[in-house]
Order: structure tokens, then sequence, then C-alpha cells
């Protein structure tokens, strides 16, 4: 027994999805023309793949031949090293875990980046482009002043300042853009979408946490100057 | 077109860069050594097929591999290519000849290099194998302190041909490093510093002051470090002492000898010179040193605690090491007349013996000092297991780089500098540091540090480990272990490997060397045997019957088995030929050192009345071989056979008579002999 | 008759490689997509997508170095124990004794921070050129994968030399791990096989390092790369037009 296909009918352009295309009233179906230049991937690609490949294979080798891998005594659980550091890219989440419980540093905050980056492409607001100010709103610019200084002073409450202060200028930033005048060399701000700013904000911690683990952190997790002689412990 | 040159470009950049490592790898250093070997080789050959041998050396990593030694790998014979090459004795580096040494050549293969020397064996370049480079894992044992490598595999506190390892551990024994350090082998040591009870009754504050500011100042055999305390800390220190109560009966003896009349001063300088006091004090900074001098003992201490401390110095001070004479009330009252007429400060202040005013406060907060200084870890002892510093283990092989330097940014990263500057001025590390500081001379720390670059993190198997025979130091139970405890036999002779070295004799095979009869007078009136020697045995005033238990027991307990009575038993009777004797002791040259009758050195004991002293069969494995017994032993090992070693024993068994009678009497005995 | 052409004229030459030399378009074409590797390039491209600033070649820069570590990773295999001590034995062995393997082994670990650094940049390039929009999110989460999957290679590779630098770094690693709620413990016992970081961990993380991750990764890879182009090649910056507004 086979059911018969049952067939839809509606005079709905929207609903129904084996459309064409759809024209609306104030456009006009025409072809979007381009002047873009097609070229040959081999070899205009190819090589420059090839080129790519070597020259990254190059600057590794020269990289490998000047510059000896890190090794040190073998592992002795006994021998605590002071510090004892994670490899760099975990120096940033080491650091936080200076300023908030481990659970909040080692846990709910990655794991909230984590989910920041996987749902990026399912947001309206990522996929709009639209700049912060484009679409004049009267709750927008109290409301992001509002986050800017709740954020602040949730993270001066545990003194975190390599967030503190990012924060803070890129609020300063968000809000500088309707002080560039435009046509002028500042104007690039006025384009920045709010996704943008929150991307930039993170990238800046992350680049600040990462590098203050990496070069200013000493035994117990003091602060040091990179040029000065690190005391030993 | 461009993108194609630019393609061009980069492949042939790509081809030089991957040949980079390769051509890096084909010029190692060592690969040059090896064939610059060949050329000295074949010049130092001495055939034509030994340098047939040299120039077919192929170009290789050499490595001695030692599985049962911590999985050891050496490479350092692929640029030392001579170690054991008998023609580069005088080669230039790297290629020289190891000196000879007691393991040299024999055990390279067993050892390999770094078990001794240090350094990084796996590595085939010099900067990492010598361990050069700050950061390295294993840098090589400075020269300096070679012989931190023979106390890796040689526990015992002294080691053959290593003087100053030996020394560095004897010192760290007696400055009772280990009162506060926790390392292996000394987990059970216990400090021999005095209890304080009896203090507030001894000494008086000035003086205390003057003590704890700087010990060493006070008295040059002082043990005990300087705590650099501050005026506020001695303050308070002085009032926890004086404050801690004296237990009553050593309260009542030191009254009742305060309160006893003035001996005779003249006698009491005879008897303390009789007794050999300078055996272990110095007066005046002559003695031996190990014990505290008594040239200002009468301002150091009251009368009273003076007479009854020499009546009964244990019942004071249970670990001291001096022992109880056996003197009369009247002996040491005199003795304590004398060192109130001579021995005395006479330019201290009057009050130095005048005691302090206790104030509570003071002494509570001394109390706390006493415990955050350490002190208690010296002189009350402390818990098994515990220790006030940090522990010892594997401090030889620490990395300079894990080394904690603190302020001391001029020394040089390196662990036996850091070594050397934590022995020397420990506090200028950082503010807070509790370890006191030593007056240690450049030879004693040079030996301390090579003590402590012995300790290592990871010990050798046993196979490798040179533990000596423990001989069970047998001071036995009742009346007799009584008498030696009385008397402390243990302060100056060796039993097995207890007891301290003042005495040239140990003890522990004394049974099977002297005669019992000689024994007996000995020890009631002992004289010098060596009288070159300062330390001389003490005359304790044992009694007779005291002394015949002793030298029973000693008979008994303290043998050799493979001593035997009777050395001559089943020999050759020419074997007994005193006469051939006498002459090997003229060949031997046994005069320059041994008198016998009136001629002949000082330097060894003399042999007059060797028949009855020391037993045949002694005399016998001595002559075979002298450092039997004891390593130190100067009289030099001829390598006698048997037959030699018994004649001379013949002839010394004849020198039984008194130095009066004359030489010429003791002939015809020694031609019986000989038939 | 060159050399050259009497290989191509070899039967065996003509059954692997079925196009000639002459640069004409159809040879072009054929060498695109006559190729399994190749052919996830279209024959022609958008002139614009060549220029430097258009990718900064950010991801072939990851793919290079990912190609590299496989390729030292391998090699560096045929000299390492997952054991202990054996492990770091061999970094010295490799040190002192392999030919050429400090060379290998710098290359590996510098390939390794390259990797992660690009991998990074790489998706800072696609956001802020809002190449994550439709139809290109699944690969953004693709992606995402793949820059935690290469941390994971790297903390992985972190703990195989067996120094001091690897079991701290690894030890304080996995102790952040330890706070996540309900799971962390576990899923530390889990990685470590046991409560501390020993042999076991190392074993774990060696077969994590060199089989289960790198599968991954290499699966991913080609997804992620495939998508590029069935949704439509690689993204530059957006349009100019809709930048400035």
């Amino acid at each position: 027994m086979t059911t018969p296909i049952e067939i839809i009918e509606s005079d709905d352009p929207l609903a129904n999805p084996w459309r064409v295309a759809l024209v609306r009233p104030d456009g006009r179906p025409a072809v979007h023309e381009t002047d873009e230049r097609y070229v040959m991937t081999f070899p205009h690609l190819i090589l420059r793949e090839i080129i790519l490949f070597q020259v990254v294979v190059i600057v590794l080798s020269l990289a490998a031949i000047l510059f000896n891998a890190p090794l040190e005594s073998i592992a002795n659980p006994v021998e605590t090293p002071n510090p004892a550091k994670a490899p760099w890219y975990f120096l940033g989440l080491q650091e936080l875990l200076h300023y908030f419980p481990p659970v909040v540093a080692g846990v709910v905050l990655p794991a909230l980046v984590g989910i920041c980056l996987v749902v990026i492409p399912y947001w309206r607001v990522n996929l709009e482009g639209a700049p912060l100010w484009a679409a004049p709103s009267r709750w927008k610019a109290p409301a992001i002043a509002a986050s800017v200084i709740l954020l602040s002073i949730l993270f001066a409450a545990f003194s975190c300042w390599p967030i503190v202060i990012p924060t803070v200028i890129i609020g300063v930033a968000m809000f500088a853009a309707h002080a560039v005048r435009p046509g002028g060399r500042w104007q690039w701000l006025w384009g920045v979408t709010l996704p943008e700013w929150i991307m930039t904000w993170f990238v800046v911690i992350a680049v600040v946490l990462t590098v203050i683990g990496t070069f200013f952190r000493g035994p117990g997790w003091s602060w040091v100057w990179p040029w000065m002689d690190a005391p030993r412990g | 077109m461009t993108l194609r040159r630019l393609f061009a470009l980069s492949s042939l950049a790509f081809l030089i860069v991957l040949a980079f490592s390769p051509v890096k790898n084909a010029l190692r250093p060592y690969r040059a050594l090896q064939r610059q070997f060949r050329v000295v080789g074949i010049a130092r050959a001495s055939s034509g097929k030994a340098a047939e041998v040299y120039s077919s050396r192929p170009i290789a990593i050499q490595q001695v591999w030692i599985p049962e030694l911590n999985n050891r790998v050496d490479r350092c014979t692929t640029c030392h290519l001579g170690v054991v090459d008998a023609a580069m004795t005088s080669a230039p580096e790297p290629f020289r000849t190891h000196p000879p040494t007691f393991h040299t050549p024999r055990d390279v293969q067993r050892f390999g290099c770094t078990a001794c020397h240090g350094g990084e064996g796996l590595a085939t370049d010099e900067e990492d194998a010598h361990g050069t480079s700050a950061d390295a894992t294993s840098p090589i044992l400075p020269t300096e302190f070679i012989e931190a490598g023979c106390g890796r595999c040689h526990d015992a506190e002294a080691v053959r041909d290593a003087p100053t390892l030996s020394a560095g551990r004897a010192l760290m024994t007696k400055s009772n490093c280990f009162a506060c350090h926790k390392a292996r082998g000394h987990e059970d040591f216990r400090a021999d510093a005095p209890p304080l009870e009896t203090l507030s009754m001894k000494t008086g504050a000035e003086w205390l002051r003057r003590w704890l500011s700087n010990p060493k100042a006070v008295d040059a055999n002082a043990t005990m470090p300087n705590f650099q305390l501050t005026g506020d800390d001695i303050k308070v220190l002085s009032h926890y002492l004086f404050a801690r109560p004296v237990p009553p009966q050593l309260q009542h003896a030191i009254e009742l000898a305060g309160a006893e009349p003035n001996g005779d001063s003249a006698r009491g300088k005879t008897l303390f010179a009789e007794s050999r006091c300078i055996s272990c004090h110095t007066v005046g900074g002559k003695g031996n040193g190990s014990a505290p001098e008594l040239g200002t003992i009468a301002s150091r201490a009251s009368r009273g605690w003076l007479i009854a401390f020499v009546r009964d110095p244990h019942a004071f001070y249970p670990q001291t090491k001096m022992p109880r004479y056996s003197f009369t009330d009247a002996d040491v009252r005199d003795i304590v007349a004398w060192f109130e007429d001579e021995l005395k400060d006479f330019d201290a202040p009057a009050d130095i013996l005048t005691p302090l005013r206790v104030n509570q406060t003071f002494a509570e907060k001394g109390e706390k000092l006493f415990k955050s200084a350490g002190c208690f870890a010296c002189h009350s002892g402390v818990k098994e297991g515990e220790r006030f510093g940090p522990d010892l283990y594997g401090i030889g092989e620490l990395k300079a780089t894990s080394l904690d330097f603190g302020k001391r940014s001029d020394l040089p990263r390196t662990l036996a500098a850091w070594l050397d500057a934590k022995i020397s001025t420990p506090r200028s590390f950082a503010s807070g540091l509790k370890m006191p500081t030593f007056a240690f001379d450049a030879a004693q720390k040079r030996a301390i540090v090579t003590a402590l670059l012995a300790i290592p993190a990871i010990p050798v198997p046993d196979a490798y480990r040179s533990t000596p025979v423990q001989q069970a130091a047998i001071v036995p139970a009742g009346p007799v272990g009584e008498i030696m405890t009385r008397y402390r036999c243990l302060s100056c002779h060796q039993i097995g490997r207890a007891g301290g070295d003042i005495s040239t004799a140990p003890l522990t095979f004394e049974g099977s060397k002297v005669n019992h009869d000689w024994l007996v007078n000995y020890l009631a009136v002992p004289y010098s045997i060596r009288p070159i020697i300062a330390e001389r045995m003490p005359v304790l005033k044992v009694s007779k019957e005291e002394a015949g238990k002793l030298a029973d027991a000693i008979a008994m307990i303290y043998v050799d088995p493979s001593t035997p009575d009777d050395p001559f038993l089943g020999r050759p009777a020419s074997d007994h030929d005193a006469a051939e004797g006498e002459r090997l002791y003229t060949t031997f040259g046994c005069r320059s050192c041994h008198i016998i009758g009136k001629t002949g050195g000082y330097y060894g004991p003399p042999l007059t009345e060797t028949k009855a002293r020391l037993k045949p069969g002694w005399v016998f494995r001595f002559l075979q071989n002298p450092q039997r017994w004891r390593a130190d032993v100067r009289c030099p090992n001829y390598g006698m056979t048997d037959t030699d070693a018994l004649r001379l024993t013949a002839y010394l068994e004849t020198l039984a008579e008194a130095p009066a009678v004359p030489v010429a009497a003791a002939a015809p005995a020694r031609k019986e002999a000989a038939k | 008759m060159t050399v050259g052409e009497w290989v191509r004229n070899t039967s065996v030459y003509r059954s692997v490689i079925r196009h000639g030399i002459a640069p004409t378009n159809r040879n072009r074409s054929l060498i695109i997509f006559e190729n399994l590797f190749l052919h996830v390039h279209p024959v022609k491209v958008r002139e614009k997508t060549l220029r430097f600033t258009h990718t900064f070649w950010l991801g072939g820069i990851t793919l290079a170095s990912t190609i590299i570590l496989v390729a030292t990773g391998i090699l560096l295999m045929f000299y390492y124990h997952p054991s202990v001590p054996q492990a770091y034995r061999d970094m010295k062995e490799l040190q002192y004794v392999v030919d050429n393997g400090v060379f290998l082994r710098n290359l590996h670990r510098w390939s390794a921070h390259l990797m992660v650094f690009s991998a990074f940049l790489h998706m800072l390039r696609v956001f802020y050129h809002r190449a994550y929009r439709p139809p290109r999110q699944f690969n953004w989460v693709v992606g995402v994968v793949l820059l935690l999957l290469t941390l994971l290679l790297s903390y992985t590779g972190y703990l195989l030399p067996w120094d001091q630098l690897a079991f701290w770094g690894v030890s304080v690693g996995t102790n952040m791990a330890k706070q996540a709620p309900l799971v962390g413990e576990r899923v530390r016992f889990f990685l470590l096989g046991g409560n501390i970081v020993s042999e076991n961990a190392l074993l774990r993380f060696y077969v994590l390092h060199c089989v289960v991750l790198p599968v991954a990764l290499l699966l991913l890879i080609s997804v992620h790369i495939w998508r590029v182009r069935k949704d439509g090649g690689v993204q530059g910056p957006p349009d100019d037009e809709r930048r400035s507004l």
C-alpha cells in the first residue's frame, strides 16, 4: 500500500518553498552583474599554495635550527617548580585563576567563551552586520553604558584589573564613534558592529591575560618584570 | 611570470634550508675530535700494528652502558678517547689518560664516568656533557669537590683516599648539622649539647650574654654556632633560661658543694696534670680541643657547680663525653681550688657570675624564642622523624636553576657556590632565615660542601653501595657496661663504628691484642704508650677490681676471630726464628719509628715490652697488614710473607724484659729459640 | 627525444596522468579535477580571492603546519617510548644521538605553536570578515571544533617529553578540569588514568596525541575544506558598500 503523494497548493509565495524567484514590488528582476575576473586555479592558486607551504617550512626550519625546544630535567612529582606554568595558550586561564574562584576561572568562563564562539553564526545581530549606532534607538546608549559599567564593577570587585581596564577602554571607544568627523581618519570607528566590539573586547582581554601570565608572573604567581633577574625559588 | 620566478626562488630556498640540519649533523664536533685522535694515536703508536688500530677506528659515538647502575649511559668516551689508553698519558685533552686511582682503569666499565664525576652522560657535545650552561641539569663536579663523587657510593664517614669528604662528614656530625636537618643515615641523630636545667646555678647573666652574642668569642672550642641574636633576643632568652627550674637533687648537690671549705690549689694543679684533662679540654689553647676551654673556667661556672659537676658529670649531662673520674671529694675540691686561683678571666667584671633576676614576661617571650629559633633542636632533643630545618635528601644534585639565591645576586649560579654561601653566611640570602652562622675556615667549608655534594637524589643501587661491615658496638649490659659508661670509654676509643677518634687504639679487637694482666695494670695506672701524642689515656683512678672486671670482659668480648692465639701452630720451626726476625727488624727499618731499649724513633709506640703487652697472634696479623683494623695506621704495609711476619713476631715476642735489662742478657734466649 | 618526453610516453606514466603538459586551459582544468587532492578546488577561481589581504592565507598556514606536524610526528614516533623514564631518556637520545633528532623535535614543537597561533588568527580573520554568515554557519562551527582539537593536540603533546615543564604544565591544566562541578573529577580521572599525572597519563596522552586526535583532526579538516568550496569558496572582506554607511 502506498500513500498517494500529497500535493500542497498555495497562493502564498512566502509559504510555498518551490518558488523560483520572489520579486518584491520595489525591485526589478535583474541579474546582478559583476565584473569579477576569474583565473585558472592551476597555476595561479596552486603555485601560490606551494609557495606558501615552502615559506612556512623555510620559516619553521630556520626557527628549528636557531632555537631549541625547551627541555627541562626529568619530571619529578616531588619538586614543584615555582611557578608551575601551563602551556602559553592556557596562561590566560591560569591568570584568571589568580582572580576568580577555580570553578569560575577554570570552568564557567572557558565554557562561556566556547558556547559564545559556537553560537556566533546563529545570532541575528551577528548576521545583520549593521554598525552599532546605525539605527537610532533610545535605549541603546544607556543599555550599553550600563553594561560596561556593570561589567567593570563586577570585575573590579575581584580586583581583576587586566579585564577592567580593557572593558573601560572599549566602552569609551564605543561612544567615541559619536565624536569622530565623517571622512576623517577615525571614520572606521563608526562602522564597527556590536559583535565586533564584543569580540575585540574578548581578544584584547585574552591577549593581555596571556601576556601577563607568560611574562609577568614569577614565584607564587607574584608580579615580576621580565627584564629583571627573576628571583628563583 | 613573477609568480613563477617567485616559485623558483622559494623552491631553491626550500631545498637549501632543508639541507642545513644534515650539514650541521655531519659537522658535529665529536667527529672532528675523533679524526684528530686518529692522528694523535698514530703519532704515539709504538708499532705499525698499534698505528693500524688507531687509523682503523670508526668515527662513531662511544658509550659505556651500565643497566644495573640506574640504566646509566655514559658517552664521555666519545671525545675522551684515551681514558684507559696507556699510550695517551701526556696527550692533549680531551684524549689524556685518566690518572690512576683505586677505581681507574679497573672499574671504568662497571661505574662509567658520571657516577663519580657528575655531568650529563648521554650528551655528545661538550657544553651539555659538562653542564657548563646555567640551566644544565647535571653539571660536572668541579675538581675542587671531586671527592663528592666517592661519597655517592661510600656511605661511611671515613672514606679511604677521600680525606676532604671524610673531614667534611666528620665536621657535619661534630657541628650537629643533623640535629636540624634530616639526612639519610642520620635519621636518629641526637645532638649532645648540654641540657640547660642547671644553668641558673652555673653561671651569671653577663657570661650568658657574652656567650649568646658569640659563643666562639668566649670559647674557641665551642661547637655552638652564632645565632646572631639581637640584644632583646638575648635578654628574653636569658630570662627564660634563668627561669627554668633546677632539678632538686642537683640543686642540693651544688649548694652543698658551694658550702664546702676551700681545697689545696697546688695539689689540684698536680692532679689536673696527672689526670690528662687536656686529652679532651684545652687550657690556654693547649690540648685536644674537643671539649671546652678551661683557661677561664672559674669565670664561667660557679665553684659549687664545678665541684658537683666534676664529681658526677653524668647526673648533670647524661650525653656528655666526660668520664666520671673516681676522684675523692677532696681531689675535686683541690682541682676546683686551682681553677679558682689560676683559671680565671682576670679582665672580666666582678659580676660575671651574678645570676639574673627573672622577669616572668620576658621569660615567656624567651621560651617562644627558644622554640622559634630552633635552640631546642640541640638542647632538648627532637621528636622522632621531626627536624627543625629542611631535609638534606638529594641536596648534592639540586639544579642550580631551582635554588633560591634571594638577595645574593653576587654569587655565580652554581650549586657549589650556593652551598658555600649557605654555610658561610646563611642569613645573607633573605631576612628571617634561621640557620645560625658557623665559623668554618676555607678548608672546612670545602670539606662540608664536598660532603653535601655527595648526597645524591637517587641513591646508587645496593650492589654499588659500599657500606662498611657493621660491627656491632658492643657495650655489654651489667656491671661491665656500667663501668665502661661511667668512664666513657667510647668518648675516645672506637668500638666498631661507634666511638670517638681521640685515641688511636680502637677497642673493637682489644681482647685479641693485649694480654689480660698487662691490661689490668694499665687500666689502674695508665701511662703513655705513644709519648709523641698529646692526647693520653686519662688517669681515671680506676680501682683494681674494676680494672679486673674490664680486662676480663675485654678478653672475652672484643675478640677478632681471625686472629690466632698461637700463630706458630702448625708452622715449620724455621718460622719461629727470632734471630732472623731481628734481622728483618733492621731490614724493614722499623727502628726509625719504634724504640727498643734506648734506640729508635718516637713516631710509633715503643716495642720494649711487647711480650708483656701484645699477643703474638695480633702482632702477626698486624705485620701482615698494619691497616687491617684501622685505615689510618701509618706503619707501612711491607707486604710481608707469612714466614717473615712470623719471624718478626717471634723476635718481638722476645722483648719481655723491662727496659733496664741489658740487651745482651736477652741474646742467649734468642739463640735458643733459633735452635 | 628528451628524457622528459620518453618518460611521458611510457605506459606507466600515461596510466597515472592522463592529460598532456601543454599549457592549455583544458590541461589546466584536468590537473585540478583529475586529482583527488586538488579537486577541492574549482577549476577557476575569482581573481580577487588570490590577493594576500583577502584571507591573509591564515587557513593555509594552519594547514601547512599541520602537514609538517604529521610528517615530523611520524618520524618522532620511531624514537619514542611512552613510558617512564624512557620517554625523557628518548628526548636526550633525540638530542644527542639521533641524526637530525634535535631538528625534528624543534620543528615539531615550533610548528605546533604556529598551528595554534595561526588557527586563532584564522578564526579572528573569519569573524572580522563576517565569513561565518550563511551559508557558512556550519563551517564556522566545524572551525571552532578544529580549534579545540588543535588545543587538545598541543596539550596532549605537551606531556610527552616527560620533563618538569611537561609534568607541571599538565598538572596545572588538569587541576583546572577538576573544578568542573559533578563531572570534573571523573573527567580528570578518565584523562589521566588515575588521580595524578603518572605513567598511565603518559600512555593515554600518547594514544590521544598520536591516534585519536589526529584522525579526528584530519577528518574534520577534510570536512572544513570541502565545505569551503561547497559554500562558495573563500570569503574575504565583506562587500565594501556594506562596510561604509
